[in-house]
């Protein structure tokens, strides 16, 4: 079983609280606030009632009330860590304690992806699984950008729609469905398409544009202010059974220009030319992957790359591009 | 994979391996094809080369090159043993 920061402190008199970390990481790291006993050598003192076990991340505490089948023993997610974020500064961390247990993200990371704001243009194929990722790892506000409604061809790939939903407006159903995984998350629905009138409107004062579209002439709309404004764009494409991504624009690194100068024809859409859904989950999920990492600041990214995924061999292709 | 030989003499040849991207894997029919060209043969005729080999498939296709995995904008000379990728855009999403 487990607490949150937030439970355990509007039930602090239930508990007795166990802090079962070494020392050094206890010196290190107190609990501030939060009266505990120690346990020592790794030796569970004995206490009456209900207890709330804590560790630095809230993983080994979870493992140990597994493993030993305690009874009326909770542990505290996101552990130490999450406790003091939730005493410092009144946020509870803890549902994310599963990512900013990584030393690349941490929650200095985490804070920088709740202060983010993400424009998705297409909330199709690639723009529903992007905007599914994005959300649930904190992103602070979406913005979601499609004039087009739902089709019942779109269903086998864009799993935030239903039967139901068919001839409604893609961002309303995808604002609502997307709300209840992530009710913290602020998301602007944009129903329209993006052309020259409104696209510096639009994605201005967005720290990233995912380009989820379908088609060639707006990936190029989408770079000429992405260049302009200096967003960073995460490009997806899909040709059947292959996908590729590459991140363009951060201070000056190769575009959509550069990466393909005046394209004749981006062959069929995924309408005409058919696709497996899978594939542009996965792709989708990698530029929500590269998004999340250009805005925490982990290296090595796709800047400058471009990767090639293959569905059918799982094989991939980075290729230099600056 | 095929092998080629598009030389009328071995002294003078390179060992090229052409990997094939979306269209270009469709048009052709493989993910990649090795070819023996003559020494001195550029990407700009690797490229003539498959685009006549796609039979009109890919007149209305603009390619990108990259050698051994880096992008080449102007006609690049190959030597013996690289490997030339051929990259469409693609607009599905």
């Amino acid at each position: 079983m487990i607490i949150t920061p937030k439970e355990l402190t509007d039930r602090i008199d239930e508990f007795a609280v166990i802090d079962v970390r070494p020392d050094e990481q206890r010196n290190e790291f107190p609990l501030a606030g939060l009266k505990s006993v120690v346990s020592e050598n790794g030796v569970l003192p004995k206490v009456d009632g209900q207890k709330v076990l804590v560790c630095q991340f809230g993983i080994v505490t979870e493992g140990m009330i597994i493993e030993n089948e305690l009874d009326d023993t909770f542990s505290l997610l996101g552990g130490a860590q999450a406790w003091d974020e939730f005493i410092q500064e009144k946020k509870d961390f803890s549902r994310w304690s599963r990512q900013t247990v990584l030393p690349e993200i941490g929650i200095e990371g985490q804070k920088k992806l709740l202060n983010s704001n993400v424009a998705i243009v297409g909330m199709g194929g690639l723009g529903c699984p992007a905007a599914q990722s994005l959300l649930t790892a904190g992103i602070g506000q979406i913005h979601l950008i499609d004039g087009d409604t739902v089709s019942l061809s779109n269903l086998h790939r864009q799993p935030l729609y239903n039967p139901n939903d068919v001839d409604q407006k893609k961002v309303d159903v995808a604002k609502e469905r997307l709300t209840v995984l992530n009710p913290e998350t602020e998301i602007q629905k944009i129903d329209t398409f993006l052309d020259e009138t409104n696209c510096e409107s639009i994605l201005v004062g967005t720290d990233v544009v995912i380009d989820a579209t379908d088609n060639i002439k707006t990936r190029q709309l989408i770079d000429k202010y992405s260049k302009q404004l200096n967003i960073p764009m995460v490009y997806g494409g899909l040709f059947r059974f292959e996908g590729q991504v590459s991140i363009l624009n951060v201070n000056g690194s190769p575009g959509y220009a550069e990466l393909f100068p005046d394209p004749l024809s981006g062959g069929d859409t995924c309408e005409d030319a058919g696709v497996l859904g899978m594939l542009p989950g996965i792709i989708g999920n990698i530029q929500a992957l590269e998004a999340v990492k250009l805005i925490v600041g982990i290296e090595p990214n796709l800047i400058g790359k471009l990767l090639i995924y293959d569905g059918k061999s799982h094989s991939t292709e980075l290729i230099k591009i600056g | 994979m095929i092998s080629l030989c598009l030389c009328d003499s071995v002294v003078n040849i390179m060992k090229i391996k052409i990997k094939c991207f979306s269209q270009v894997k469709y048009a052709l029919g493989e993910n990649e094809i090795k070819l023996d060209l003559e020494n001195g043969s550029t990407t700009y005729d690797l490229e003539k080369l498959i685009r006549e080999k796609a039979n009109g498939q890919l007149d209305d296709v603009s390619l990108r090159v990259a050698v051994n995995q880096q992008y080449v904008k102007d006609e690049s000379e190959l030597k013996d043993g690289d490997e030339v990728a051929f990259i469409p855009p693609v607009q599905g999403g």
